[in-house]
């Protein structure tokens, strides 16, 4: 399958126009069933404006704006709430319960200590960030308790990161049932508006955007694999707290560690990727609860001598949630010498149910 | 080569004679000298011919004759009676050689008697070392280290413990363009090293006289002048390997062509040269595809005319630049993405001079330069074979320079006492390109006085002043300077200086604007410039232990005070945008101590400096102290074995280890300083020049013999984790070269 692909570029390119023909192609994804593929991930762009979600299983990526939305709310047991880290967002917890009582104070304070802001100068930022291995173990909203009188407001900053910015807001979240309520309004606003919402188990998260309600970002828990995106996680940084910097990375992958998926690193070294077969994987350790298992370590950043670049001496196994195992090696960081629009090619080696 | 300043002897008596009076110029040792001047009473000059010999037409009858020549004591002599031809000897001047500069001075005048303490770099330290660009020759220098900018492909400068943004590079007083403007951070190696005369450095502020940017000093490159000859023609081939990488003639390798020639007719003088350098690059410890030392093809090309009349001289220079630097990116399944830098540049200079009366004298540069870097991004792909011109946003893109400057200075001698130097200095700039705004340009002008007074003989004092306006930045109103010489005896100099000076903002610091996804970078249009007060001083001493044994000493100290540098900080109305302000301050101190010996065929150099660097931390952290000092040592040694025409010669320095702090913060969130520090390092070049018939020459050498590569630095732990290592050098390299010379 994958030399019927290769061929088929060949074909395409034939010449400059053909070639420009082909990328201009409105679905560039040559999807093989089940068995292989190659993904040029619609990433939108050097400034990243997409986050992509895509199935290893169908070769289907979705491409959302990374702006779209602000809060995710676990549909799980338990009750969370995950601020928009693709936006590079922060929040900072008040004292006060009541929403309307926020307003100049906690601003003016958390303007002057520059908290809400992604920045190396902001050295206490990994505070005010979820958790970016694992959000839901460590999200910087509480969980909402059923009192509602322990569930303070919060100042949120949106995020500025590659996206416009846009004025922070405040947002309590309580209970309802087996839902939430959420109260919200612009941080210096004296009224505040209210939105229910329900949890959908066929998500892993509900989405909401202040402007538009309800929206639709992630696809289904079990319908997708692994997300690229531009997105928030940390970096080492002696002055910051804990020496750890809460940092805005571009070409982050996730894998959907909420819906099942699991993977593992494989050192070329250790096994050629051509070589892997099924049963290579049974000696493997699966990660499934560190979304950044993957995150950055395919490619290399680049820096003031050297240019980014994809990491060529490691591939990488996933397991969907149905057991199908992949191996996975990423290919390139750009489409026409184009950022933000990366592509992988796959196979699978063993398939699950 | 130009010569030594002429005074007026007496008046003509006039003369009846008929027949012709040859003379000969020769050194103590018998050989001529070639191109000795020759003043007569009447101040008219004549030149000797390369066998030292000159003719008088009338018998100069009672005046004097004044013989002077670079590297030789003046000689004022008496043409003997009744004689029609005669030999004139000129002792060896007390110094080594005899250098002449022209920085900071209305005309050449021997380093002696300049005000300023200028280096000079000259041609024999050139044609023996057979350097590849400026780099490699002033990379031994004590005060001044280079930071290789591996990216670029390009490399800073460092004078005395100051950034490359504080010196001013000037080709024969012309400021240079570069990547960022004006002046600022000019690239040294985008001159072609063998239109090279000589390169002179002045320590401390000379912003009187050249205006921005001369803040940490000036790096004035002298090129060569049309030859006396009717003819001549010179042409050079060099190899040389990048450490152990080496293919013949093309590839890897570094492989130096060059030709020039220049034409004399009459008051006509007429050059032309073209010169290409192709560096293959070195991979270090990169694999694949990529370098670490970025390949690099140069081609230089000059044309000139001149006019020297009775007062008056004019001539006219072009240089154009082509630079090609190639990064070949990470070799990767599907894409690989590759860029060349292209950089071209035109330079025009007109240089006059009018000797109006013999009071007063006129001296104007123009030049006009238009300097553009391109970036080209290439596509490879892998599964394709295909290469083509990436469309990314950004990927074609061209940052575009253009300068204009005029320059004009008289020199009015009032009396042998005093005399006043006025000028005019006109700077016109505009850059364009990706991610700078769009902006005016930046305008200045500038008036400036100095007054040369000598109230005797061993007492000069210089006092300036400069008045500029600046049409984008607040330049300094008003900047003065003072320099002094005191001859205390024969041997002994001493120059005391205080001056001011400034550096501008770069129209990049002024509107350079960089935001994607993890970048948020712009400039400030309300920046100011850093303005510096500085005082140096040095005591030159030079003796003649005995006939041929010379020993010379130089002690030199200086203090710089800058304030309102320019450092980036966070924007107070968005801390998101990393923009600059006019912020830190910053303060150099330090000591040189240079001694020379020469002995018969012998000549040796031993040079330290202990330079000391402001640290900005110790103004919040007591454990942090004030100044950073770091020593460096250098040494050479020349040695001519005459009866072979070959000269040795080594270069040796010790770079000193470069201490610093940066911040850190505990885990509780508590900063502190921690020490850190660049290593130092060893440098050694040695190589040979060895002289045939016919004008033929032969270079050998090695390079980098103590094969440094790089140095480690504890300083870093930032995203871009400058840390760890930097490159110095790409490790032990021979070179061979040959050489031809044409005359008649």
């Amino acid at each position: 399958m994958k030399q019927l692909r290769i061929l088929s570029m060949a074909a395409c390119a034939v010449g400059f126009g053909l070639l420009a023909s082909c990328s201009d192609d409105p679905d560039p994804v040559v999807v093989p069933p089940n068995e292989s593929g190659f993904v040029e991930v619609d990433g939108g762009g050097a400034t990243y404006p997409n986050s992509v979600f895509v199935s290893l299983r169908s070769g289907k990526q979705t491409a959302v704006a990374r702006g779209n939305w602000d809060l995710a709310f676990s549909t799980g047991s338990d009750f969370k709430v995950l601020i928009n880290g693709t936006t590079g967002a922060m929040a900072s917890a008040t004292s006060k319960t009541d929403i309307n009582a926020v307003g100049a104070a906690e601003i003016a304070a958390a303007e002057a200590s520059g908290e809400l802001i992604m920045s190396f100068t902001n050295l206490q930022g990994i505070l005010h960030v979820d958790d970016a291995a694992n959000p839901l173990s460590k999200p910087v909203v509480a969980a909402v308790s059923a009192t509602d009188a322990t569930n303070v407001v919060y100042l949120l900053s949106r995020g500025a990161s590659g996206v416009e910015a846009k004025p922070w807001k405040k947002i309590r979240v309580i209970r309802k049932g087996e839902g939430y309520t959420l109260q919200h309004a612009n941080a210096d606003a004296t009224t505040f508006s209210s939105l229910d919402i329900t949890k959908d188990k066929d998500d892993s998260f509900v989405y909401v955007s202040f402007e538009s309600g309800i929206v639709d970002v992630e696809p289904a828990k079990t319908e997708w694999d692994i997300q690229w995106t531009a997105g928030t996680a940390s970096t080492p940084y002696p002055d910051a707290v804990n020496g750890t910097l809460a940092y805005f990375y571009q070409d982050l992958v996730y894998h959907n560690i909420y819906g099942g998926v699991s993977t593992v690193q494989v050192m070329e070294a250790d096994i050629a990727y051509e070589d892997f077969m099924a049963e290579d994987a049974a000696g493997l350790t699966f990660d499934s609860s560190n979304r950044l298992a993957i995150g950055s370590s395919w490619r290399l950043g680049g820096g003031p001598t050297s240019q980014p670049a994809v990491k060529e001496d490691r591939y990488y196994i996933v397991k969907d949630s149905d057991a199908n195992v992949y191996k996975v090696r990423f290919l390139s960081l750009t489409k026409d010498g184009e950022r933000g629009k990366p592509s992988f090619e796959y196979e699978l080696v063993d398939a699950g149910k | 080569m130009l010569v030594l300043a002429l005074i007026g002897l007496g008046t003509s008596l006039g003369s009846f004679a008929q027949t012709v009076f040859k003379g000969k110029v020769v050194s103590d040792k018998g050989e001529a000298i070639p191109h000795a001047t020759v003043w007569l009473a009447d101040a008219k000059g004549k030149v000797a011919d390369e066998q030292g010999r000159f003719e008088l037409s009338e018998h100069p009858n009672g005046s004097k004759l004044k013989i002077s020549a670079v590297g030789f004591e003046t000689l004022l002599a008496d043409w003997p009676a009744g004689k029609i031809e005669e030999t004139f000897v000129l002792p060896q001047s007390t110094a080594d050689l005899e250098t002449v500069v022209v920085t900071g001075n209305f005309q050449p005048e021997s380093a002696k008697n300049s005000v300023y303490q200028v280096r000079s770099i000259d041609q024999t330290v050139i044609l023996n070392r057979a350097p590849q660009n400026i780099q490699q020759v002033l990379n031994t220098e004590l005060g001044i280290r280079f930071n290789q900018d591996n990216a670029t492909g390009g490399s800073n400068m460092e004078l005395l413990g100051m950034s490359g943004q504080n010196i001013k590079i000037l080709i024969d007083g012309v400021p240079m363009v570069g990547r960022q403007g004006t002046s600022n951070e000019i690239n040294v190696n985008q001159i072609d090293i063998n239109q090279i005369e000589r390169i002179e450095i002045v320590e401390g502020p000379m912003s009187v006289v050249y205006g921005a940017d001369a803040l940490a000093g000036v790096i004035n490159i002298i090129t060569k002048t049309g030859s006396w000859e009717k003819l001549s023609l010179q042409a050079k081939i060099q190899e040389e390997t990048v450490g152990s990488e080496y293919s013949p003639f093309s590839g890897e390798g570094t492989h130096m062509r060059t030709v020039s020639g220049t034409y004399g007719l009459g008051k006509w003088n007429f050059g032309a040269g073209f010169s290409q350098n192709n560096f293959g690059g070195w991979q270090g410890e990169e694999t694949g595809r990529e370098k670490e030392w970025l390949p690099k093809d140069q081609n230089f090309f000059n044309l000139k005319a001149g006019y020297t009349g009775q007062d008056f001289s004019l001539i006219y220079q072009t240089d154009y630049l082509n630079e090609d630097i190639y990064t070949a990116g990470p070799e990767t399944r599907l894409e690989m993405i590759d860029h060349n830098f292209i950089t071209n540049r035109w330079m025009h200079r007109l240089n006059g001079q009018w000797d109006l009366s013999s009071k007063f004298s006129l001296n104007g540069q123009g030049a006009f330069t238009d300097y553009k870097r391109d970036t080209e991004t290439w596509v490879i792909n892998v599964r394709t074979g295909e290469r083509y011109p990436s469309q990314a946003p950004g990927a074609q893109s061209r940052i575009e320079y253009t300068g204009f400057s005029w320059r004009m200075m008289g020199m009015w001698k009032i009396s042998p006492k005093l005399n006043l130097q006025p000028g005019l200095d006109i700077n016109l700039e505009e850059g364009s390109g990706e991610r700078i705004t769009e902006n005016e340009g930046i305008q200045d002008y500038a008036a400036f006085v100095s007054a040369e007074w000598r109230p005797i003989e061993s007492i000069q004092i210089k006092p300036g002043l400069r008045k500029a306006y600046n049409s984008a930045y607040e330049a300094p109103d008003l900047l003065p300077s003072l320099n002094t010489k005191f001859g205390l005896g024969e041997k002994l100099d001493l120059r005391l200086a205080y001056a001011q000076g400034f550096r501008a903002p770069s129209i990049r610091e002024l509107y350079f604007n960089f935001f994607d996804a993890s970048h948020s970078i712009t400039g400030n249009p309300d920046l100011k410039a850093e303005t510096s007060h500085s005082v140096n001083g040095s005591l030159d001493w030079k003796s003649e232990i005995r006939s041929g044994w010379k020993v010379g000493a130089v002690l030199g100290a200086f203090y710089n005070d800058v304030d309102n540098k320019i450092a980036y900080g966070q924007d107070p109305d968005d801390i998101q945008v990393t923009t600059l302000f006019n912020i830190e301050n910053y303060k150099t101190a330090g000591f040189t101590l240079n001694h020379t010996q020469s002995y018969k065929n012998w000549n040796g150099n031993l040079g330290v400096s202990y330079i000391g660097r402001y640290n900005q931390l110790s103004e919040e952290a007591q454990e942090v102290e004030e100044m950073s000092w770091t020593p460096e040592l250098n040494a050479n040694l020349t040695y001519l074995v005459q009866p072979w025409k070959t000269t040795f010669v080594l270069y040796y320095k010790l770079t000193g280890s470069l201490p610093g702090y940066q911040t850190i913060t505990d885990s509780e969130g508590n900063p502190s300083a921690q020490e850190v520090q660049i290593d130092g390092y060893q440098w050694m070049d040695l190589s040979l020049r060895k002289e045939f018939k016919h004008g033929i020459s032969v270079n050998a050498g090695v390079r980098n013999l103590f094969d440094v590569k790089q140095v480690s630095s504890t300083a870093g732990g930032e995203t871009h984790g400058g840390g760890s290592s930097r490159p110095v050098g790409y490790g032990r390299s021979y070179f061979l070269g040959i050489q031809y010379q044409f005359n008649q």
